[in-house]
């Protein structure tokens, strides 16, 4: 926030406060590190029973029930489930392809992670941000609670384009550094010439609760060129020469639908839930509608 | 091909032209240079661009899409500067009428291949050439006029209507042809109160005249609305001999013998040599050679000897352009002589008369009294108009008058000449007028005879006079049912009332006398109206009577044609179908009983020259001749052009949207 003061906020008041309401969903549950407001698999202490068990000596004396020891003359243990914080990863793309669009894809991508940051640490979630990227500043430190909004939106601006990033490194180093469970949201454009296959594979080995939002721009989806052209790829300089006529447009959407589509059926094979996002559509609508349809947030 | 295009640049021009097709080439690789863009990633490009790969030969062909429209272009300017363009006729107006002139010079060929075919061709031009909505009547004219084509705008029909169109062997008359054309551009007028109108709309049009302008001057008419456009038709250079006349007559010395006599015209600027070949049924009998100077007349006499019914003709050789006046028929017809039956109690001159040598060469005669006309055989033979004429001398014809020509001496025949016994007479006669315009009077002179007593004739409408005397007809002739009836007023032979024969008059002494009996034997007994040898022309109707009686007669023409006719009332036969010349025979059951010929006699047919530089007379307007059409060039260079336009247009429009096919 401070050291890109000309651009506008990630989030904007109006948006936090639309944002507040909701909550980070998982499908699955998770044990958690410390204690939230989430249920965890694990039992402890909340208000939420669970079960009984027989008293072992050396048990909390708290958590008898004496009710039931004045009724049966035993000694039963109340067990209750524990509630944790849940592990939310956002995993933005910042390759030089993302660099496209108005707005960037990339600072569209920050402007999600933002958004689905705040509302994890509005509820007390482990909020970590990780580029893709090589380097220590690929990886955030943790944000939890409502506190570190500031500092999350500070390293959300401080995203640099990083680079010929591949895709499955990117991943590789991502998984290696986190082996806790929880939701991990990737947002990219997928647009690797090694495939995408390889990474997404990588993050179902993680047991982790992944969605992708792929995310093109509107040059991608519906581009604007003319003439002959000689196309030079922004990540390795790969060069497609083009002479753009009516079938190749037509043959480049058949293209991009096939890419598309294919993406989406690879995902809905592994339980991966996938989002088509372009960068025209705001982020608030992309949050409030497409992704609470998806189950992420409620 | 020269006629289709117009160069309209020299050879420099040309050479700078030429040059910018490569020039465009050249610019068009030069041009490749593609502009670099930096897109995201080439992933899904290259993607795309590997299946359009597949067919790169079409690809390619798309890619250079503007290339081939600059090409086009350029193309499109060349051929424009060339100017192609046709010939074509200046545009006629929206009513044409074509009249087509199908007589027998016609058919001359020194236009191939004929005359007519020429004319037909040329009119197809205009017809070819009519603009949609345009109208067309088409009027094929010889003797007479025959619409072949009512106005219309299918041209389609109109061709085949026009090929329809046939020769024919008449000589030519513009007349009735004119009429016709004129229906509609001249509308007759009605008048009312102080002012006439016009009964319809006029509507004018071009009268377009394909002929070779031989017939006669056409008077008394006006053209009105007409535009007259003369086209001659022919090679003015071209001559021709033709048989004008062709007849036969009997030896002028020699009894027995025929002489057939022919009339050759030369139309040539030059002199010309001709055989004229004469055959008897077929078989050359005689030849003579002819040397004709130009416009020379000249006579041929071939003598031959005839027995019995012959077929002429006379050929000419070497052929010129007109055929059909190098050929002549003639025919000579049985000597049939006329049956006559002289009714008289006894009648030493008219006996005598009727005994001649010539007078028998004409008939033979039969004499019977007068008590013969109250038999059944008498009756009979006059029902079936056994004989030519019946003469009735010192008698009456009694109640019916009999199916052939009669004279009556002294008596009328019939009531129609009024009531026999009221019969004015009158005492010596002067004979103050004869009729010698009639064939039995010709050369009859009649001034110096006397008449005891003559009865005044109260002849019947429609008779001509013969003999006038002072106090009245002395003589008439009348027709009755296709015959006639002959009375002569005054007896040669009274009886008085003792029954003593007396001598009425002195005419059988005068040399009138004989010459008056051969004249009538000529007219009343000779084979009646009978085309006896005589010729036609083509188209004109021939009439004759039957030898044996019979109701239908089959006519032969030349070309295996035949045609039933049918007597008519007046107990004739009348064929018209004579088309064509040759030689037409007349069957009466099985046998050839008559011939006649049809010619085409006609010296202004036979004068084949068109002259163009002659104006047409029509009516007070003098008709230039047309040898061509006035040709306009329609050209292409307009549309070509406007195509280059639009080509230039659709590269515009795709050099910017970038919108291939």
């Amino acid at each position: 926030m401070s050291t890109v003061s000309n651009q506008p906020p990630l989030l904007t008041p109006q948006l936090m406060h639309q944002l507040e309401r909701l909550e980070l969903v998982t499908r699955k549950v998770f044990r958690g590190r410390m204690k939230g407001e989430r249920r965890s698999k694990r039992q402890g202490q909340s208000v939420e029973f669970a079960d009984y068990r027989n008293y072992v000596p050396g048990d909390d004396l708290r958590f008898i029930d004496w009710n039931l020891y004045a009724r049966l003359d035993k000694l039963f243990l109340k067990l209750f489930l524990e509630e944790e914080d849940l592990h939310f990863y956002a995993l933005i793309d910042n390759s030089l392809s993302m660099e496209f669009g108005a707005p960037t894809k990339l600072r569209y991508a920050q402007q999600l992670a933002a958004a689905l940051g705040f509302i994890g640490l509005v509820k007390a979630d482990r909020i970590r941000i990780e580029t893709l990227g090589p380097g220590s500043h690929a990886a955030s430190p943790i944000f939890r609670g409502r506190a570190s909004q500031w500092r999350m939106l500070d390293y959300l601006q401080n995203i640099e384009p990083a680079g010929a990033t591949s895709l499955v490194d990117g991943v590789k180093r991502f998984c290696i550094r986190n082996s806790g469970k929880g939701i991990v949201v990737l947002i990219s454009d997928l647009l690797d010439k090694q495939g995408y296959e390889a990474a997404l594979r990588c993050l179902l080995a993680q047991q982790l609760d992944i969605y992708v939002v792929h995310l093109l721009c509107d040059e991608e989806l519906n581009p604007d060129v003319r003439g002959d052209l000689k196309l030079v790829d922004c990540e390795d300089d790969d060069v497609a020469e083009v002479t753009v006529s009516a079938p190749l447009l037509k043959r480049y959407q058949r293209t991009l639908q096939a890419f598309t589509g294919g993406a989406r059926e690879f995902c809905a094979r592994r339980g991966i839930t996938y989002v088509l996002a372009d960068n025209q559509t705001p982020v608030e609508t992309l949050v409030a509608k497409y992704l609470r349809r998806r189950g992420l947030v409620r | 091909m020269g006629d289709f295009l117009h160069n309209t640049l020299s050879a420099g021009p040309w050479v700078l032209l030429a040059l910018i097709p490569p020039a465009v080439v050249l610019l068009y690789f030069l041009k490749l240079k593609r502009v670099p863009l930096e897109v995201p990633s080439t992933y899904l490009w290259q993607k795309s661009i590997e299946d359009l790969h597949v067919n790169s030969i079409w690809q390619r062909l798309r890619k250079n899409l503007l290339l081939f429209l600059q090409l086009l272009l350029l193309l499109l300017i060349m051929l424009s500067l060339l100017r192609p363009g046709w010939r074509s006729t200046a545009g006629t107006k929206d009513r044409s009428i074509f009249l087509v002139d199908n007589s027998a010079s016609m058919s001359a060929i020194d236009v191939q291949p004929t005359r007519l075919a020429e004319a037909k061709r040329r009119i197809r031009e205009l017809i070819d050439n009519m603009g949609s909505g345009d109208k067309a009547m088409i009027i094929a004219f010889a003797d007479g006029a025959q619409v072949v084509q009512e106005f219309t705008d299918n041209r389609r029909r109109l061709r085949e209507r026009l090929d329809a169109i046939e020769p024919t062997d008449e000589n030519t008359s513009l007349d009735e042809a004119l009429k016709l054309a004129a229906g509609l551009a001249n509308p007759g007028r009605v008048a009312f109160d102080e002012r006439d109108i016009q009964v319809a709309d006029a509507q004018p049009a071009d009268l377009y005249l394909f002929t070779d302008g031989k017939f006669p001057t056409v008077a008394n008419f006006s053209l009105g609305n007409l535009t007259p456009i003369y086209v001659p038709i022919g090679d003015p250079e071209v001559g021709n001999v033709g048989i004008t006349a062709f007849s036969t007559r009997r030896h002028e010395s020699k009894a027995g013998m025929l002489q057939a006599y022919a009339q050759l015209e030369n139309n040539n600027s030059r002199d010309a040599k001709v055989t004229a070949e004469f055959y008897i049924d077929g078989e050359l009998a005689n030849a003579e050679q002819v040397t004709l100077a130009a416009g020379e007349r000249q006579g041929l006499v071939f003598p031959f000897d005839s027995a019995g019914a012959a077929r002429l003709r006379l050929e000419l050789s070497p052929r010129d352009p007109l055929r059909v006046d190098d050929v002549a028929y003639a025919v000579v017809n049985d000597p049939r002589r006329g049956r006559v039956l002289l009714v008289t109690p006894g009648n030493s001159a008219l006996e005598l008369a009727l005994a001649t040598a010539r007078a028998k060469e004409l008939a033979e005669v039969e004499t019977v009294i007068p008590a013969y006309l109250e038999t059944e055989t008498y009756r009979i033979a006059a029902a079936e108009g056994h004989y030519d004429l019946v003469i009735f001398d010192q008698c009456a014809a009694g109640d019916a008058l009999p199916r052939a020509n009669t004279l009556s001496i002294g008596r009328v025949p019939s009531s129609a000449w009024g009531d026999a016994q009221a019969v004015p007479k009158v005492a010596n006669p002067q004979i103050i007028d004869t009729n010698r315009a009639h064939p039995i009077m010709q050369l009859v002179d009649l001034d110096t005879i006397d008449i005891a007593e003559g009865a005044i004739l109260s002849p019947p409408a429609g008779a001509t006079l013969l003999i006038e005397s002072g106090a009245g007809p002395l003589a008439a002739i009348a027709p009755r049912d296709g015959f006639e009836d002959a009375v002569f007023g005054f007896e040669i032979f009274g009886k008085d009332d003792a029954g003593e024969t007396y001598v009425n008059t002195n005419w059988p002494l005068r040399s009138s006398f004989p010459t008056f009996v051969f004249n009538m034997l000529q007219y009343l007994a000779g084979p009646a109206d009978s085309v006896a040898g005589g010729s036609v022309r083509p188209g004109e109707p021939v009439r004759f009577r039957s030898v044996t009686g019979v109701a239908s007669v089959d006519v032969d023409g030349p070309g295996g044609s035949r045609h039933e006719v049918k007597r008519n009332q007046q107990h004739e036969f009348q064929f018209s179908q004579t088309d064509h010349v040759g030689i037409y025979e007349i069957r009466e059951g099985k046998n050839v009983t008559q011939r006649f010929a049809v010619n085409l006699f006609d010296s202004s047919e036979s004068d084949i020259a068109p002259n163009p530089e002659a104006a047409l007379q029509i009516g007070y307007v003098e008709v230039e001749g047309r040898s061509g059409w006035e040709f306009v060039r329609r050209e292409l260079w307009k549309f070509l052009l406007l195509l280059a336009l639009f080509v230039l247009a659709i590269e515009w429009y795709i050099y910017n949207r970038r919108i291939y096919i």
